[in-house]
């Protein structure tokens, strides 16, 4: 479903992503783990088409998204949550998702006008099964800026559903989450993959990607050392000495 | 000075006020959407007058003046609005996001750019705008005492005036359109994630803000009888202090803070006469960048 190959990002000269290649299969969760700064989120940022790479390609669904900026990337299916929240802090939780809802409808419809007309009661009707899938109906009419850390995490998730992607980034979902409310995200990303959504999912909570991937890749200093099963990848020795040798740090948030 | 005349003056400026808080949406609009200032707004916007004059001189002359003026307005409201897509594009459009001064000085250029093309095709000498709104409301529309009555002219450019912010406010908060505007400006990135091309919102913002002024531009053209390019840089500055006492990006800030700048600027104007009037409008600004450096309605930003 995604092929990244050879892909690489340089700052100056620094190669945050060095020589990348990875796929993700259709109906996979997919893990991409590493220390901090090894250059997972720098990889998310490339393929949502937030950064152009320095060298590579990017194939998403057969088509060639190396360059396409984000709007693009969006309407070929795949939609994102960031590492630091990005809401729309000023709106309500139902004009969050009435957002990303629309430019979904637009897309469906191919209709230009559906940004400028009122939505279609289908398109209410998905922002109303994204709020009560998010646990978030309660708070519709909440500004998203005042909900709790958590709920803000599951709103940006529902956002990024309610784009109605078939393909999912999430970017350190749990980061900041209890142990409880991380039990809850599994069973949701559990759920989405059953229906039908792939997700390549980013994350330092270890509880989180060693139950829920079915397969995982591990970057350090913007290659990959190692890729395979969830229990292979913890068996592996390149993965623990970066883990470990990388010194100050660890495997925290 | 009688306690009625201040009254006078007051409802007067209020009155007047309507075309400052115009003029002060379009600077907040923009800013608040692309964080940047658009210097050539307020030119932009008397570009639209002009053309409205253009457009009257093609089509009817003189005391005949076939065009009727709310069509005045109207098409000094879309020409503005083109003229600040134009802008968009030579001085946003292209420059690197980061660039900001570049931006800056760009709008600066375009500023003298049109006040030239204004200079030019006028010989400098300032144009009557007709008088759109004589024999079509009663002046003084309401008179409550030979003191105190309230002028036709006004009252119609400062309805006029509320009816486009209203206007304006459904377009933001009742549309996908507004939306998606509202989308952009707060959260940039996330809303590129939502399927939003920033750039079309970018130049949507423009159009509206160009509209808005065009209309103002008129407005004051109707108010004061005469277009001329040395009220480029006064409204400029007018503009700019509207959208700083406001609170940069706030559109109840700009409306707000345009009748008040309005109503003082007409006591000021009673007091002291025309050549000290805009000493204390300065002053009124200073006090606010000392006091409330956010403005009225402005939070402390932050924003990544």
């Amino acid at each position: 479903m995604l092929e990244v190959v050879n892909l690489s990002k340089h700052f100056g000269g620094v190669r945050a992503v060095d020589e990348l290649d990875f796929r993700v299969e259709a109906g996979e969760i997919f893990g991409l783990i590493g220390p901090n700064g090894s250059g997972k989120s720098t990889t998310v940022n490339l393929i949502a088409g937030i950064f152009s790479p320095t060298g590579g390609t990017i194939v998403f669904d057969g088509e060639d998204i190396t360059e396409a900026p984000p709007h693009v990337t969006l309407h070929a299916g795949i939609a994102r949550t960031f590492q630091n929240i990005r809401l729309f802090n000023n709106m309500t939780v139902w004009e969050n998702l009435w957002v990303a809802q629309n430019s979904a409808e637009q897309k469906r419809t191919g209709n230009p006008l559906a940004r400028w007309m009122g939505g279609s009661r289908r398109a209410a009707a998905a922002v109303e099964e994204y709020l009560d899938f998010s646990n978030l109906a309660h708070k519709r009419d909440e500004l998203a800026g005042n909900l709790a850390f958590g709920e803000q995490r599951r709103l940006e998730v529902a956002r990024a559903l309610a784009a109605q992607p078939k393909f999912l980034l999430l970017d350190e979902p749990a980061a900041g989450m209890n142990l409880e409310e991380v039990k809850e995200l599994d069973e949701r990303l559990r759920v989405l993959r059953d229906r039908g959504v792939t997700i390549l999912l980013v994350e330092h909570v270890m509880e989180l990607v060693m139950e829920v991937t079915d397969r995982i890749a591990v970057l350090n200093f913007g290659r990959k050392i190692a890729e395979g099963t969830p229990s292979e990848v913890q068996q592996n020795q390149a993965v623990k000495d970066a883990y470990l040798g990388a010194g100050e740090g660890g495997a925290d948030a | 000075m009688e306690f009625v005349d201040y009254l006078q003056a007051v409802t007067d400026g209020v009155m007047q006020g309507a075309y400052y808080a115009l003029i002060g949406i379009g600077f907040t609009l923009i800013f608040g959407v692309m964080n940047k200032i658009n210097l050539a707004y307020a030119a932009a916007a008397f570009g639209g007058a002009y053309a409205s004059l253009g457009v009257a001189a093609l089509i009817g002359t003189g005391d005949d003046f076939g065009l009727p003026p709310l069509i005045m307005f109207l098409v000094s409201a879309i020409a503005a609005g083109l003229f600040a897509w134009i802008v968009y594009t030579i001085c946003f459009r292209f420059t690197p996001d980061h660039y900001e001064l570049a931006t800056l000085m760009a709008t600066v250029g375009a500023f003298f750019l049109i006040e030239e093309i204004a200079v030019h095709s006028t010989a400098g000498e300032p144009m009557d705008f007709p008088e759109v709104l004589q024999g079509i409301v009663d002046d003084p529309m309401i008179e409550f005492s030979d003191a105190f009555a309230i002028r036709g002219d006004l009252l119609t450019i400062f309805l006029l005036a509320l009816i486009a912010m209203g206007l304006l406010l459904m377009l933001l908060y009742r549309t996908k359109l507004g939306l998606a505007t509202r989308a952009v400006a707060q959260q940039r990135t996330a809303a590129q994630l939502c399927g939003i091309s920033v750039d079309r919102t970018n130049a949507t913002t423009f159009i509206i803000a160009g509209v808005l002024g065009g209309l103002a531009g008129a407005m004051i053209g109707a108010a004061v009888g005469v277009l001329s390019p040395l009220l480029f840089v006064p409204l400029t500055v007018k503009g700019l202090i509207v959208t700083v006492i406001g609170g940069l990006g706030s559109i109840p800030g700009a409306i707000v803070a345009g009748l008040l700048v309005g109503g003082l600027e007409n006591v000021f104007l009673a007091l002291r006469g025309i050549t000290e009037r805009d000493m204390y409008v300065m002053l009124l600004l200073f006090l606010f960048l000392a006091f409330r450096p956010q403005g009225l309605f402005g939070k402390k930003a932050v924003r990544d």
